[in-house]
């Protein structure tokens, strides 16, 4: 089984995060990075299904040189050979233009089977995969939670897709397809010494991103939520304070 | 040959290992780096203003590679701080003049020097802590690395991954302040026999934004006096990088008496002194973090060779704390401990008598030649300020003579001053968020993170104690001198209290290993990957 996994580098979470002079993104500069978390599932679970049939797990990566830094975590953790995509541009790119990116470095290569994680920690659109698999001609199904082991891998795969309310659906879909991971699918794996070691002689095939189609929207600004804190004194007879602070409480806090 | 740590003491000896032989021939050895951050530098914490001497011998090119090393040290300032005044120092001593020095963010430095060590071709493992020495008899023969994947009763998960035995012809203990490998290595052999007990410091910091104009980049601010008492050591700092950055920092000596005192109230009373709230006014903090401080200087500097394993940089105690600076020191004792292990392996005979050749070049190089004639200094501020300082320029006169030399040292947890019955008075600080802060939001601007499923890596021997003894003694200071609330005194049953530990606010200072009373914390490295992160610190 021939499997892409695509990844994100995402600024950490719990970062407490600035915005740039723009306005319109945020001080990257100093940031801390890692991989989004829901495409290091992603990643595991293409190991899992490599180890399962056989194959190869190739990542793929679109962003600006700073991305190495997962590329190489995910070659630690066991995948084969990797394909960045380099751009500056692509940091704060939209879903669309990620998508055509990731098309152009998976498109030329036959892959049974695509893998991304549901959305990404940082704009968290949750489009990059469905877009990609449009891009690709492929079929996709979302918010993966298991993978059958039951199918061969040659022809069809049964997964479990998550709905609301704690409703599940089983469906079955031809490959070459596109799955798009939930995060807790799987246990993560650690990278070993070993895997470091084996990552050094990897393949990371960098391309460029030649010809990137304009995007379908621009970020006009990006605000930090306020924290806000009011004390209000309601003054007045305690009859009449109270009335008043049952109305505050039910109309104004929308606390009752 | 193996070396544990990735600081600027442990990159270096690495990077002079994998390099050595451009200048002397031979093969170049296989060298690996052990590093229990993440990533290269985010455990890194100083002020910092460089000395970059060690930094040329390393590499004569390191200004061409582009060295991140920030600016160039424009103007000293040293102010004796009251509760509102600042008094100039008229001159300004020698040993803090920094001309030729850079302020630097080490955080930045020392990723860049993981770079250089990488394309060296040593192999850096992050997110790898050294869990324990392996040997062979009394030979260190490597590092067994720490397991991941246990959870907090100590079961193995499912993703379990076992520590790694990584064998070394040489191990380079470069694990930093109070390092828990080096710890252990000191007591199995009494490796401090006949030397001073090390005394510590513990450094708060904070990374500021501010408003154009404030202080020009290159600025170097030292501070003494207030808030603290004249027999306590300590002071504060404020370094100007380009862009409105601002290091603001408040060092505090681990030998204090009071066991009421805070150290993170301490730093946030200096942020209140006009003189810093005026720089800090209309700012913004972004960034927090804490780290302890050898300041025992040479007389406490412990055996630093055995069978098969040597100890460099603050791990060691090579820091000079009268010119408030390690980092250069750390780098030297790498590469001389680099060119002994180097020399060592290729006559095939990696013993102690063998590897004290480190010790020779240590002493007839410049980290004696620094550290000997300041060696009763830190010793002379035990008895305050004023006798500090009286010393201090004494000593630059004479060379450090002194009636008794080594001036006597004491551990610092053992000058803690027992309370009679109960709490000490712990003074608070108004904490309005913009200026001053609570320690749990000062941690959460650490960026530290642990995987909660673990088990707790601050070992208390004996809980009992807290709830008794100490908390009658000494009113449990570990509620106080831990910078990330990582202790706290918890309600329990029958009216009585029992100790909390979130391991997970640690950011791996020591300063609880260091300065327990009872010295029955053991801090050992959590499982790898976790702690701070010090981007741009």
């Amino acid at each position: 089984m021939k499997i892409a996994v695509c990844i994100k580098q995402v600024v950490t979470r719990d970062w407490p995060v600035r915005i740039d002079e723009s306005a319109a993104w945020v001080r990257d500069g100093d940031a801390s990075f890692e991989m989004n978390e829901p495409d290091a599932y992603a990643l595991e679970e293409g190991l899992r299904l490599k180890e399962r049939h056989g194959g190869e797990v190739v990542v793929c990566s679109a962003g600006p040189a700073r991305v190495a830094q997962v590329i190489r975590e995910a070659l630690a953790r066991g995948a084969d050979r990797a394909i960045h995509v380099e751009s500056e541009d692509l940091a704060t790119a939209d879903a669309g233009v990620v998508a055509e990116a990731l098309a152009s470095a998976v498109r030329e290569e036959s892959f049974d089977l695509v893998l991304t994680g549901l959305q990404s920690d940082d704009q968290g659109f949750g489009e990059t995969g469905v877009i990609l698999a449009e891009r690709l001609g492929l079929p996709h199904a979302t918010i993966i939670m298991e993978i059958a082991a039951d199918g061969d891998g040659a022809g069809r795969i049964r997964v479990k897709r998550e709905l609301e309310g704690g409703w599940f659906q089983w469906i079955t879909l031809p490959t070459p397809a596109l799955l798009t991971i939930q995060s807790g699918i799987n246990q993560l794996r650690y990278a070993t010494l070993r895997g470091i070691m084996a990552a050094k002689r990897k393949d990371v095939r960098t391309v460029p991103f030649a010809s990137p189609p304009p995007s379908a929207w621009n970020i006009v600004a990006l605000r930090v939520p306020v924290k806000d804190k009011q004390t209000r004194f309601v003054d007045g007879p305690p009859e009449a304070a109270a009335a008043e602070l049952v109305r505050l409480l039910r109309d104004e806090a929308r606390a009752l | 040959m193996l070396v544990v740590g990735g600081g600027p003491a442990g990159l270096a000896a690495a990077y002079r290992l994998a390099t050595r032989h451009r200048t002397v021939g031979g093969e170049p050895p296989v060298v690996a780096v052990l590093e229990k951050s993440r990533e290269p530098g985010a455990h890194m914490l100083s002020g910092a203003v460089l000395d970059p001497s060690a930094l040329a011998d390393l590499m004569p090119d390191w200004q061409s590679r582009g060295a991140p090393v920030a600016v160039p040290v424009t103007e000293d300032r040293i102010y004796f701080l009251t509760e509102r005044r600042r008094i100039p120092f008229p001159i300004t001593p020698p040993p803090l003049r920094n001309h030729g020095n850079y302020v630097i963010s080490l955080n930045r430095l020392v990723r860049w020097l993981a770079e250089q060590v990488e394309a060296a071709g040593v192999d850096l493992f992050a997110g790898f802590a050294g869990a324990e020495l392996l040997y062979e008899g009394d030979r260190v023969v490597g590092v067994r690395t720490g397991d991941r994947g246990v959870d907090r009763e100590g079961n193995r998960k499912a993703a379990f991954e076992p520590g790694v035995d990584i064998r070394a012809r040489v191990t380079v203990l470069a694990d930093g302040v109070r390092g828990n490998l080096t710890k252990t290595l000191v007591e199995r052999f009494g490796l401090d026999d006949g030397r001073l007990p090390q005394v510590y410091a513990v450094g708060i910091k904070e990374l500021w934004e501010v408003p154009s104009g404030r202080l020009p980049a290159g600025a170097v601010i030292h501070t003494m006096g207030y808030p603290l008492p004249h027999e306590q050591f300590g002071g504060g700092f404020l370094y100007a990088l380009p862009d409105g950055a601002l290091s603001v920092g408040f060092v505090a000596g681990l030998d204090y008496r009071d066991p009421g005192f805070d150290p993170h109230t301490a730093f946030q009373r200096f942020k209140r002194h006009p003189l810093v709230a005026d720089l800090l006014a209309g700012g913004e903090m972004v960034r927090y973090g804490a780290k302890a401080l050898p300041e025992g200087g040479w007389h406490a500097v412990p055996r630093c060779h055995v069978d098969g394993a040597l100890i460099v940089g603050d791990a060691a105690g090579f820091l000079n704390s009268m010119r408030l600076k390690g980092i250069h020191l750390a780098m030297q004792s790498g590469m001389a401990a680099a060119d002994a292990a180097l020399e060592a392996v290729r006559a095939n005979d990696a013993s102690a008598e063998r590897l004290a050749q480190y010790a020779a070049l240590v002493e007839s190089g410049p980290i004696r030649r620094e550290l000997h004639p300041v060696r009763n200094v830190h010793q002379a501020f035990a008895g305050g300020l004023l006798p500090g300082l009286l010393y201090s320029g004494l000593s630059l006169v004479t060379g450090g003579w002194w009636i008794r030399d080594p001036m006597p040292a004491h551990a610092g947890h053992t000058r803690l001053r027992r309370v009679a019955g109960g709490e000490p008075a712990a003074a608070a600080v108004p904490v309005d968020r913009r200026l001053t802060f609570d320690k749990l939001t000062n941690v959460h601007y650490s960026g530290t993170r642990h995987d909660e499923d673990q088990p707790s890596h601050l070992l208390v021997q004996d809980t009992d104690i807290c709830r008794t003894r100490c908390r009658e003694e000494y009113g449990n200071p570990c509620t106080r001198f831990c910078p990330a609330a990582v202790y706290e005194m918890v309600d329990a049953e029958a009216g009585g209290q029992r100790l909390q530990i979130n391991a997970s606010n640690c950011v791996h200072c020591k300063t609880c290993d260091i300065m327990d009373p009872y010295q029955i914390i053991d801090w050992v490295p959590p499982e790898g990957g976790g702690g701070p992160r010090y981007e741009g610190m």
